[in-house]
């Protein structure tokens, strides 16, 4: 909840990290190709012997950057097998991460509003926030089947609880001196509730939304790895059995993209929201 | 402050002091939690044995504690515990033994976090748990995928807290040091170390949630034996009792590890003069 502006991008320690950065990352993914190419094993024989054949890696095991640049272009372009599963997940994704929202921030506000309320919840949220959620994906599949409906609530299980948590710490957080200034002017619960604890909550809300974002990602990917047929999860786990590393690739790629832009969303929604505070 | 609380005497009652709210509070958290976990029990109970609820799809509690004290008394849990616990504190002690001064250093040396930056923040923004399919072409469906599994799980969480930790130091104490020409060392273990120890706690307590979902993700996919694996295979097999079982001590072992890390935090921050925003 930073208010500062971003680094000016001439700032000499800015241009280093760019500059660092992006020469380790190049570094990487050279490194990378020329274990598969067997660069390197050419390149240690005359020091090592047959040893240096250790340098050369076969492709099933860890592909190469220029491997899942084509197979990404294929899969995205030239076949395009690969929207279908990207529909299949943003949809139970969606409806999942709504779900949550629409449960779990009422249920976050009752709970920091209503003290007896929260120590009957109690034991429920904090045993289920405890575990790992992932655990109930075998009866959650026998309960649901594998298509639509467990993982979108894997997905749901994974994400209410932060929600749920930050909206209670939001409204726990409230300053009593603007609700004792509320009830001075005589503002009924309900308006005081929506006055003083609902906006005052909502930066919780949202860094529970940002925490969410990120648990339902998980809980997407391991619901279709474990049990489905559809999905960029099952893609990667069908890939995977097939020693088609370079599939798998894509498939954590297209995750780490869709992750990234999510995470920007929530962000640009922080920003919006926070402008009118002032930085404490 | 009285006066005022004293307006709203229907939400907030005022008892006489605060030990005597506290003890209050203490009682009434620990009654209307108890009533209200008892009632769920009760409704689960009843609901398998009426038969509003196949009892096949969702068990009940005395057949959850039978199961638990069948698997206990045979011995067959033995392995999958064992096994488990292996995986989940042989990842968790590397993420651990990593993580920490992976964090501090990157936190301290700005060229490092330059250099490592991009790899972090990457495997930060995945859920790493998608490379499962991978390291189980790596390493096989043994142990030691697990491990991995766990470790990569707990140790990034754990590595960005103690970097953050170690930014927020305040800048005075070490310009106090340099000024006093303290060395690197001397910088590193007598200010940057105990500034940083809450938050290594945050994440290490972060991490073992992780480390946790990983020993149960990894064993889920692919394993030949540990709880999760115990617990995917009830699953198939219907066994729904000796699933919610599974899942039960998965509960326990993250509320038991929660409660000791809360423990440490507690003795390490002991010395701490209080501050106003300290939390």
């Amino acid at each position: 909840m930073t208010t500062q502006r971003p680094a000016l991008p001439q700032h000499p320690e800015e241009q280093e990290r760019v500059i660092l950065g992006t020469l380790v990352v190049v570094l990487f993914l050279l490194f990378w190709e020329g274990l598969e190419r067997g660069w390197w094993a050419d390149l240690l024989r005359p020091l090592l012997g047959d040893s240096a054949d250790r340098w050369a890696i076969k492709p099933i095991f860890i592909s190469s950057p220029t491997r899942v640049a084509t197979a990404a272009y294929r899969m995205f372009f030239v076949t395009g097998e690969i929207w279908p599963d990207l529909k299949a997940s943003a949809t139970e994704y969606a409806l999942a991460l709504l779900l949550a929202i629409v449960v779990g921030t009422p249920l976050g506000l009752a709970v920091g509003w209503y003290r007896r309320l929260s120590y009957a919840l109690a034991p429920l949220l904090t045993g289920l926030n405890a575990t790992p959620q992932i655990a109930l994906l075998p009866i959650i599949l026998v309960w649901f089947g594998t298509g639509l409906a467990s993982k979108v609530l894997i997905v749901f299980l994974l994400a209410v609880l932060p929600i749920a948590i930050s909206a209670q710490s939001g409204v726990r957080t409230v300053d009593p001196r603007l609700i004792r200034l509320a009830s001075s002017f005589s503002a009924g619960a309900w308006r005081r509730f929506g006055t003083v604890v609902v906006p005052s909550t909502v930066p919780y809300l949202l860094a529970g939304v940002r925490l969410a974002v990120g648990r339902g990602m998980i809980g997407i990917v391991i619901g279709e790895i474990y049990g489905s047929a559809a999905g960029v999860g099952a893609m990667i786990n069908q890939a995977g059995s097939r020693f088609q590393t370079d599939k798998v690739f894509v498939g954590i790629l297209a995750i780490v993209i869709a992750g990234a832009i999510l995470a920007e969303i929530v962000r640009q929604v922080e920003r919006r929201v926070e402008i009118w505070r002032p930085p404490v | 402050m009285v006066a005022l609380s004293d307006v709203e005497p229907q939400t907030w009652p005022v008892p006489q002091s605060a030990a005597a709210r506290r003890l209050d509070r203490g009682y009434e958290r620990f009654i209307i939690g108890g009533t209200a976990l008892v009632a769920m029990l009760l409704i689960w109970e009843l609901s398998a044995r009426t038969g509003l609820v196949d009892p096949l799809l969702i068990s009940s509690p005395t057949a959850v504690a039978r199961a638990g004290y069948t698997l206990f008394a045979d011995g067959d849990m033995r392995n999958d515990l064992e096994l488990s616990a292996t995986e989940f504190l042989i990842g968790y002690g590397l993420a651990a033994a990593i993580g920490i001064p992976l964090g501090i250093a990157t936190g301290r040396y700005r060229r490092l976090s330059y250099l490592l930056g991009p790899f972090i923040d990457t495997l930060n923004a995945v859920p790493r748990l998608t490379l499962l399919p991978l390291i189980v072409i790596w390493f096989g469906i043994g142990i030691w995928s697990k491990v991995v599994v766990v470790f990569l799980g707990a140790v990034i969480p754990i590595a960005i807290s103690a970097h953050s930790g170690v930014k927020t130091n305040e800048a005075r104490y070490l310009n106090v040091a340099r000024s006093f020409g303290a060395s690197e060392f001397k910088i590193l273990s007598s200010i940057i170390l105990p500034g940083t120890v809450p938050f290594i706690f945050t994440g290490l307590k972060y991490g073992s949630g992780r480390a946790l979902l990983g020993v149960v993700a990894g064993e889920l996919y692919a394993a030949t034996g540990g709880v999760g694996f115990m617990i995917g295979n009830a699953g198939n097999n219907l066994r729904t009792d000796v699933l919610f079982f599974g899942v039960l001590l998965f509960t326990v072992t993250g509320l038991t590890s929660v409660a000791v890390l809360d423990w440490f935090e507690r003795r390490f921050e002991i010395w701490r003069p209080k501050l106003g925003s300290a939390a």
